[in-house]
């Protein structure tokens, strides 16, 4: 048994030394149709990390009455800190709010020159909310209007929820475009992936005939290639990895400058998903090769 | 030892390639099976080694009745007969001592055996020290030789060769007829199936002549007669 094993992993191996020609360029295809694959992973990576980062940015802001006293406000805050829909609150002073302006403004000298006539800070002091999570939003919202405090002046959340509404519609939209893409891809790869293999078969049918021929066991006609089938993938997959990671490190410095202020780490993201994107590839890219190649030699071995 | 009783090959488009055939053929005869092209031959030595089924009569080898054979038993029917044919098909990315050793090592031999059998049998077809040459490196003379080898490495009871010396020119084919008359001798029974006419009237043995699916002669020192 573990004699016949040797001997089918050393016919797969030779097969495929042998026949290097054949070999580099079914590896080629496999890797092709990995990088097809794996670069739509990185879109829709991508994609998913903006989203979740521009969620992130959204929070709820309070104006408070512009006399409110501190403690009051301080009060409010822990109020609103209780919460359980609240993962943060942040208190912007008056003072902090026209030092924030002004730093936004200081390319802007008829701005600041208009705030230097009115002789007075005009800025209302406020409470920036950031949500435990942004699809609570809606809830918060309506939790913030029922709160009884004579210091706020303003609740208008009207904004937000639109903005949010369409995030939301964006997100699911991409979602939905992006697995139905992900899907198309995957099965056009998989065509490609079937074919090549059916025709790296197509190449070796004299030697299945000749197997027949000698009175090899089905166990020695298959195994051979379904064994290489598993090698072209395991290969194939290597490679992919070895050059996957270099290439993302290339891009995430241009993903950074595009994604100004938004964590979008696509290195980190593959790595703590390697096992998971590489091995479900390697897994079901090898199922398909070894079906096309079954299918393939039992064409040629019929008896 | 083979017995074909009223067999009859008839092919999906009604074609009938063989015609209620008898025949008998004993251990350690060397027999030419000879007429011309598409009269059934190659489908008599198909059925013979379990490549196609007679649609209807009786095949037997030895004990063994293979009319019904599974698909399973196959490969074992194959180990005991050998079968050389007129393009040899040796496998190209082989040397000729794996193309030997591979009949035997696809059938699970051991090692220390194929180390044993494989030169003593290349020595008998006359390759010793061409182990290592590839099939496109030698003669179609060798390359038939070495196909005879491989056929041979089961010591199998029964050799069919279909064809053997149709690429090959006059000496080789000399050397081939010499080579199967050899191993006859070592009482392997021999079906020779042949288009050549000065081949089959020098062996002077048995001849049957099909023609149209039918045996039309069947003489124990027969000629070419079509």
């Amino acid at each position: 048994m573990f004699l016949s094993f040797l001997r089918i992993l050393k016919f797969s191996l030779q097969d495929i030394s042998r026949n290097v020609w054949l070999s580099v360029v079914t590896v080629t295809i496999l890797v092709l149709s990995m990088l097809s694959i794996n670069t739509l992973i990185l879109l829709r990576a991508i994609s998913d990390n903006a989203v979740v980062a521009i969620k992130e940015k959204i929070d709820l802001s309070l104006y408070l009455k512009p006399d409110a006293p501190e403690s009051e406000i301080l009060e409010l805050k822990n109020k609103i800190n209780s919460m359980e829909r609240v993962r943060a609150v942040k208190y912007t002073s008056k003072q902090e709010a026209l030092d924030f302006f002004r730093d936004k403004n200081k390319n802007n000298p008829e701005i600041l020159q208009a705030i230097l006539e009115l002789g007075k800070n005009p800025l209302s002091p406020s409470l920036v909310i950031v949500p435990e999570n942004v699809d609570m939003i809606p809830d918060l919202i309506e939790e913030l209007r029922a709160i009884d405090s004579d210091v706020v002046e303003s609740r208008d959340f009207s904004d937000n929820r639109v903005l949010l509404e369409k995030i939301n519609t964006i997100t699911d939209r991409i979602s939905d475009v992006g697995f139905f893409i992900i899907l198309v891809f995957i099965i056009t790869s998989l065509l490609v992936v079937y074919n090549s293999i059916k025709v790296a078969v197509y190449t070796q049918k004299r030697e299945i005939e000749i197997m027949r021929l000698v009175g090899a066991s089905n166990s020695f006609i298959y195994l051979p290639f379904l064994f290489s089938a598993v090698i072209y993938t395991l290969m194939a997959i290597l490679i992919i990895i070895s050059v996957s990671f270099p290439l993302l490190g290339i891009l995430q410095p241009y993903l950074e400058l595009f994604f100004v202020d938004y964590n979008i780490n696509v290195v980190s993201y593959f790595v703590e998903n390697v096992w998971t994107i590489f091995g479900w590839q390697f897994i079901g890219i090898s199922v398909v090769n070894v079906i096309a190649s079954y299918l393939a030699v039992s064409k040629y071995a019929k008896v | 030892m083979i017995k074909l009783i009223d067999v009859n090959k008839i092919y999906k488009n009604k074609i009938k390639v063989l015609d209620s055939i008898n025949l008998s053929i004993k251990a350690g005869e060397f027999v030419s099976l000879v007429g011309q092209s598409g009269t059934g031959k190659t489908t008599l030595v198909k059925i013979l080694t379990g490549e196609e089924r007679a649609s209807s009569g009786k095949v037997w080898i030895g004990d063994w009745d293979i009319t019904r054979i599974g698909k399973s038993e196959i490969p074992y029917l194959r180990r005991q007969i050998g079968v050389i044919f007129q393009d040899f098909k040796l496998l190209k990315k082989k040397t000729l001592g794996e193309n030997i050793s591979f009949a035997l090592q696809v059938c699970g031999k051991s090692s220390s055996k194929i180390k044993k059998i494989v030169p003593g049998v290349m020595k008998i077809v006359g390759l010793a020290g061409k182990e290592n040459r590839y099939p496109d490196e030698v003669s179609g003379g060798e390359q038939q030789r070495a196909a005879i080898a491989r056929a041979l490495v089961h010591q199998p009871k029964i050799l069919l060769a279909d064809e053997p010396t149709g690429n090959l020119d006059a000496i080789n084919t000399s050397e081939i007829i010499d080579l199967l008359l050899k191993i006859n001798n070592f009482g392997t029974t021999i079906i020779l199936v042949s288009h050549n006419r000065e081949v089959v009237n020098n062996l002077n043995r048995r001849v049957i002549t099909i023609d149209e699916g039918r045996i039309v002669s069947d003489r124990s020192r027969g000629k070419y007669i079509i």
